[in-house]
């Protein structure tokens, strides 16, 4: 319902800061002028985004890559990289996290509330319709295999989004190591993600410290 | 007075938990506590959250604020398990904007980026171990799923190769699960 709302005032609100032939080149026409425009954007991406996130919500990661970075150029690959970390380590809702730190980003305190609220839009109708359903889904044998294609998609949809980070995280031989250490230790221990990112934090100054003067001179 | 109740309960827990089945636990304590749901219907809403987009936390809130309160009790039981986000990680945005270009911050992202791309690629094997072998059978070639490797393979080589988008790869995969899942 809001989605509609801030869809049909795209075209309107274009007229006025933007010529038609601005709004026609930026991003195929869904990019127009405007910070209420960008803002209605968000809320409507994120709501798309929010529709495909299962499996723990990983997928995010690339379709934020897609969406905000490779389609609209509002965001850096860096930032996505630097917020996947931060939005893990924080209390609450991971994919929560990474929406309010995208939209704090690009907007602003309303584009984290536009980003966040677009992102669990879809998920609270879905839960409105399946809790009404419960019952018979429960027992549809072919919900189930419907869920086991899309939790297996996660995995390559995490791989691609990896790849396509690699050159914005690994600019050295030591970050491999760092990736591999921390590979290893989040794949087959129980050492919590935050300690694990203070760790990568606290690593990189002291490496990089000495580092990055050598890179400056 | 019961909304209060629930926005308070639902942000105890999204400050306690770090999303996903780490919520379990704390929605458990505090959902039982209030009587607001019994222990099956917990484990319940963990089917139907697996079911419907949105993380576990999201659509707990929604549907005990729903349960108990109708649609106001939804919105605010969401609203509560939303505050850290809105707060901390809202704080936190504000500073990293705020020091963009400082030395001693690149450094120290330095560091993180490739622990956090390590985490990531760790995610995805933690994700394959519990998607592509029976939950209960120890890693070994007679409990693998072969026919959810091939989706994933499949999507995986349309998406690299052919660039498929996210959401039709993610309804792909859906339709090839509906085959031979």
């Amino acid at each position: 319902m809001k989605e509609g709302k801030g869809r049909k005032r795209i075209p309107e609100l274009s007229k006025t800061p933007g010529t038609p032939e601005e709004t026609g080149q930026s991003g195929g026409g869904i990019c127009p002028p405007g910070r209420v425009g960008r803002l209605a954007v968000m809320f409507w991406t994120m709501a798309k985004i929010g529709c495909f996130t299962f499996g723990g919500g990983w997928s995010i990661i690339g379709q934020i890559q897609a969406e905000f970075v490779e389609k609209r150029g509002w965001m850096t690959e860096e930032q996505i990289i630097d917020f996947m970390s931060l939005a893990k380590s924080f209390p609450g809702i991971m994919i929560i996290n990474m929406s309010v730190l995208c939209g704090y980003a690009m907007e602003g305190a309303a584009g984290a509330l536009s980003a966040a609220f677009g992102l669990s839009a879809p998920a609270i109708v879905a839960i409105g319709l399946v809790t009404y359903f419960y019952s018979s889904l429960k027992s549809n044998p072919y919900v189930e295999k419907v869920l086991n294609g899309v939790r297996c998609v996660v995995i390559p949809i995490i791989l691609q989004a990896a790849w396509k980070l690699k050159d914005r995280s690994l600019t050295s031989g030591i970050s491999y190591v760092l990736l591999g250490i921390a590979f290893v230790v989040c794949a087959f221990t129980g050492i919590s993600k935050p300690a694990v990112m203070v760790a990568g934090g606290v690593l990189g100054l002291v490496i990089w410290r000495g580092g990055s003067e050598h890179g400056a001179a | 007075m019961v909304l209060l109740k629930l926005f308070l309960s639902f942000m105890k827990i999204g400050f306690f938990s770090f999303g996903g089945m780490t919520m379990i636990p704390v929605i458990n304590d505090e959902v039982l506590v209030h009587g607001w749901m019994t222990a099956d219907e917990v484990m319940d809403i963990v089917a139907v959250a697996e079911m419907t987009p949105g993380s576990l936390g999201i659509n707990c809130a929604t549907f005990v604020g729903l349960r108990t309160a109708g649609i106001s009790g939804a919105f605010c039981a969401t609203l509560g398990v939303m505050m850290p986000s809105l707060t901390l990680c809202m704080a936190a945005a504000h500073f990293i904007m705020k020091l963009k270009g400082n030395r001693t911050l690149e450094n120290i992202m330095s560091g993180v980026r490739p622990v956090s791309m390590g985490m990531l690629l760790a995610v995805a094997v933690t994700l394959g171990r519990s998607t592509f072998w029976a939950e209960e059978a120890a890693v070994s070639l007679a409990g693998f799923h072969w026919n959810l490797a091939v989706i994933a393979l499949v999507c995986g080589v349309l998406m690299f190769r052919l660039k498929l988008t996210i959401p039709r790869t993610i309804l792909l995969a859906a339709v090839l699960g509906l085959v031979m899942g």
